[in-house]
């Protein structure tokens, strides 16, 4: 064990609050100089609150940080930055017109003393020094749009090793990358670390963690569930920490039947982003799709349903869908719940039963058009007893429910249309666990009133305890099919992150 | 309807959505007051011909692109082609009631009427078809469609001269839309104007708040990639507001030619101005999804009170433009003040 003389970073006791729910309740934490520490949690547990506590985006938190043995009170991202603490998120902040060199100096020009131009020999030749310091193979005068998302990552890392950064967080860096570029991340990762640096390594893939950290804090709905040295543990442990001991119950049991074939994909492709996609998807049929973010599994539901436009074939109840967009699917009985809940489900602004309603306005309209305010509230009371909506406001403002509730709309919109084949693009990302077992609970039973489900989550356990069926998308590719009975978690995610051709 | 909806979230809304509230509220205060001060500094204000010409009748024209601008805006878009396209909507209806003078005015009136309103459909259309179906971003769009318009409206008058109908029976019958008007008690009544803007008022309140359309442009102002893939055809709904907005060009051509008995492809210049003054003043912000023809309403009243005022006052046109711009800047920086502290 090293000394707590190590310690570059302790924080104790964290809370933070979004309007009245706790994201954070009483969180300890702290980081070694030389570590690796791996946070984890599903979805919404408070992984990346805490980090963002940490990099100074709210004033408003309680409890102590300790940085450097000194007690500090981090309120704006510049404080964060200046005492040497970077965050590396998985959506990249690096400027794409510009070019390497600049990016690693941005901040940190020269420019001559009256021409106020600027020293390009200079941004060069200091980019130079860090990039040959870490070892990168980076070219500083290219423009970083023109580089892969693996090398614009390296490029946030000179950047934050030129500010001398001494704590170093990774958020779910891993989650775009291909597998190869993983490895090498990697390797960068294991270089910072023997250089002295503290890294947070934020994640929810389990099996990279023996490769890559030292020690391991779980988090569970904002409460920190332990903290373990790597070689302790077993990944099994860690599942039932991250999801809670409950794990079975979770699921309901499996009682749907899957019947006659109801939609049917045929040669599905859209170029650099997945191709030739074949599959039949049947009545009261739970189809998991299993990828790794970027496998392109979302862009396949949103060309199935019509948001993007791609070449192949959808056959729906046995005539061919053409010119399929959102609006000719939703009414020929196709729902989606999109991924992204806060930018592609909820109409912000408007009370929850617009929100519920707006897939069936059509059906509800009188002569004229006329919408009977009377009749859209009864239909929404209608679904949110049916759904168990919490507070049960049909004319509430959708933003003042939670995310779960929120979530619970989006998918009683479909319910309203009486959708025959129903989308769920990580359903239950960032809501609670009781809401989850709910979400759960209601696909189970839709699938047995015949409703033919396509459910695609990062949480592989979801896809294993509720699928009849699993296709694994890699690369953009169909790479296999499995049986939901006979798959377990770690085989896919085996299958998920396998290399095509093993070395 | 709306006072249950006040009552049930009342104790849940959060800070930027009853300051809108509180804002509204504070734009009708303001104009009331501002009305009371005018009253007592200025004994013509309160008049019947004051308040109903100078007031309401100067800006009922205005007021109707004003409504069609405030779907637009809901819907989070935007169209600064108004003014060219009512002066493509004139010359259009006065060239075409002078050409067809010679069959009479029961034929060249309601035919003209006719091409006025297309002539105001297809350009809504197409600003409608480049901005929703190709999307351009609509500032854009209507900025070259702008100059496009008012261009064609200088084709067609020849280099920009001045048209009119040369039939004076014809050009007396058609001022019906301007003159004629709803006899009240006393010989005084509501001019023709005025009872223009309140049927498209009330048609445009039913289109917003009682059909799946103004639901829609609501959804679409609120959140326009979650609209659409709830399935809404989020094209065309912001394809109608801006052919509805031309709708309402036509229309106001109609009054305009009925009060000038002219029509000229270098008048109503800025107006476009004005009309989106008077939506940003209501209360319906930029990006859309709240915001209502009322709030329009008053947003227009305000600005024509203040200048009305400073007729009264005597307080030369030159100052009027920085007063005007000085009281948006106001309204828009409150706003983004109160929004900013609601949010933190």
């Amino acid at each position: 064990m090293l000394s707590s003389d190590d310690l570059i970073l302790q924080m104790q006791g964290i809370v933070k609050e979004f309007s009245g729910t706790r994201a954070l309740d009483k969180v300890n934490f702290d980081v070694r100089c030389g570590e690796v520490h791996a946070l984890i949690g599903e979805n919404g547990a408070g992984k990346s609150t805490l980090m963002n506590v940490l990099a100074g985006r709210f004033h408003d938190y309680q409890g102590l940080i300790t940085f450097e043995g000194q007690q500090v009170r981090i309120t704006n991202p510049r404080q964060a930055r200046d005492m040497g603490i970077a965050v590396i998120y998985q959506e990249l902040s690096v400027l794409g017109n510009f070019t390497v060199a600049e990016n690693i100096m941005f901040g940190d020009e020269k420019s001559g003393r009256w021409t106020r131009k600027l020293n390009r020999a200079f941004i060069n030749a200091g980019a130079r020094d860090i990039i040959d310091y870490l070892r990168f193979d980076l070219n500083p005068e290219r423009k970083v749009n023109r580089l892969s998302k693996a090398r614009q990552c390296l490029v946030e890392i000179a950047c934050a090793v030129r500010r001398k950064v001494k704590l170093l967080v990774f958020d779910e860096p891993t989650a775009s990358l291909g597998s190869e570029d993983v490895d090498k991340l990697f390797e960068v990762i294991k270089d910072l670390r023997s250089r002295g640096l503290a890294i947070v390594y934020i994640s929810h893939r389990l099996a990279e963690l023996p490769i890559i950290a030292d020690r391991v804090t779980v988090l569970r709905d904002g409460r920190k569930m332990g903290t373990k040295n790597i070689g302790e543990c077993q990944i099994s442990d860690l599942t039932r920490m991250m999801l809670g001991h409950d794990l079975v119950e979770v699921f309901p049991e499996k009682t749907n039947k899957p019947g006659n074939v109801i939609l049917k994909v045929n040669g599905l492709s859209r170029p650099g982003l997945f191709e030739n996609i074949s599959f039949e998807l049947r009545e009261g049929e739970i189809l998991g799709i299993a990828g790794l973010v970027g496998s392109g599994r979302t862009e396949i539901v949103r060309a199935i349903f019509g948001a993007d436009k791609a070449r192949g074939t959808v056959v729906f109840q046995g005539k061919p869908v053409v010119d399929r967009s959102p609006y000719l699917c939703c009414s020929l009985g196709i729902g989606m719940v999109p991924e992204n809940r806060k930018q592609h489900g909820s109409i912000t602004g408007r009370p929850v039963s617009e929100n519920l309603n707006i897939s069936i306005l059509g059906r509800l309209s009188g002569v004229f058009g006329f919408q009977s305010s009377r009749r859209l509230t009864r239909q929404a009371k209608l679904i949110i007893e049916q759904m168990k909506i919490d507070p049960p406001l049909p004319h509430t403002d959708i933003e003042n429910l939670s995310g779960g509730n929120q979530q619970k709309v989006i998918v009683g919109r479909w319910l309203a249309a009486e959708s025959k084949v129903i989308i769920f693009d990580e359903p239950t990302q960032g809501i609670d666990v009781g809401t989850k077992s709910q979400m759960y609970r209601l696909i189970m039973d839709l699938a047995r009133q015949g409703r033919a489900i396509i459910l695609i989550s990062s949480e592989l356990i979801e896809i294993t305890k509720l699928a009849d069926r699993i296709l694994v998308i890699r690369d953009g590719r169909l790479v296999s099919q499995m049986h939901g009975a006979e798959t377990d978690e770690d085989s896919l995610f085996a299958e998920c992150v396998r290399k095509d051709n093993p070395e | 309807m709306t006072t249950d909806v006040r009552k049930q979230s009342a104790g849940r809304t959060k800070g930027a959505h009853s300051f809108r509230k509180f804002q509204q509220a504070s734009i009708l205060i303001l104009l009331v007051a501002l009305c009371v001060v005018a009253s007592f500094r200025s004994s013509t204000f309160l008049t019947w011909t004051n308040i109903v010409d100078n007031l309401f009748t100067n800006a009922a024209a205005i007021g109707i692109v004003a409504l069609g601008m405030t779907f637009i805006m809901i819907g989070g878009g935007f169209d600064l082609s108004v003014a060219s396209t009512i002066v493509v909507c004139s010359v259009v209806l006065v060239m075409s009631m002078d050409w067809l003078s010679p069959q009479g005015a029961a034929v060249a009136i309601p035919v003209a009427l006719l091409l006025t309103v297309l002539v105001g459909v297809i350009l809504g259309a197409i600003n409608g078809t480049l901005i929703a179906y190709i999307g351009v971003n609509p500032f854009v769009v209507t900025l070259c469609t702008m100059l496009i318009f008012r261009g064609i409206a200088q084709i067609l008058t020849g280099g920009g001269q001045t048209q009119q109908v040369h039939d004076i029976l014809l050009r007396r019958r058609f001022d019906w839309f301007y003159d004629a008007g709803l006899p009240l008690w006393g010989g005084v009544g509501i001019p023709m104007p005025i009872l223009i803007f309140l049927v498209v008022f009330a048609v445009g309140i039913y289109l917003l708040r009682f059909t799946r359309f103004g639901h829609y442009v609501y959804a679409i102002g609120g959140n326009e990639e979650a609209a659409w893939l709830a399935g809404v055809n989020t094209h065309r709904i912001k394809a109608l507001t801006y052919v509805l907005c031309g709708f309402t060009c036509a229309i106001a051509a109609v009054i305009f030619v009925a009060k000038t008995e002219t029509a000229g492809a270098e008048s109503h210049m800025g107006k476009e101005l004005v009309v989106i003054a008077s939506v940003i003043v209501g209360g319906t912000p930029l990006g859309g999804g709240s915001g209502g023809l009322t709030a329009t309403v008053i947003g227009l009243l305000l600005l024509r009170v203040i200048d009305n005022l400073l007729t009264q006052f005597n307080i030369g046109p030159e100052y009027r433009p920085v007063v005007t711009g000085l009281i948006i800047l106001v309204v828009v920086t409150v706003d983004v003040l109160a929004k900013r502290r609601g949010s933190t």
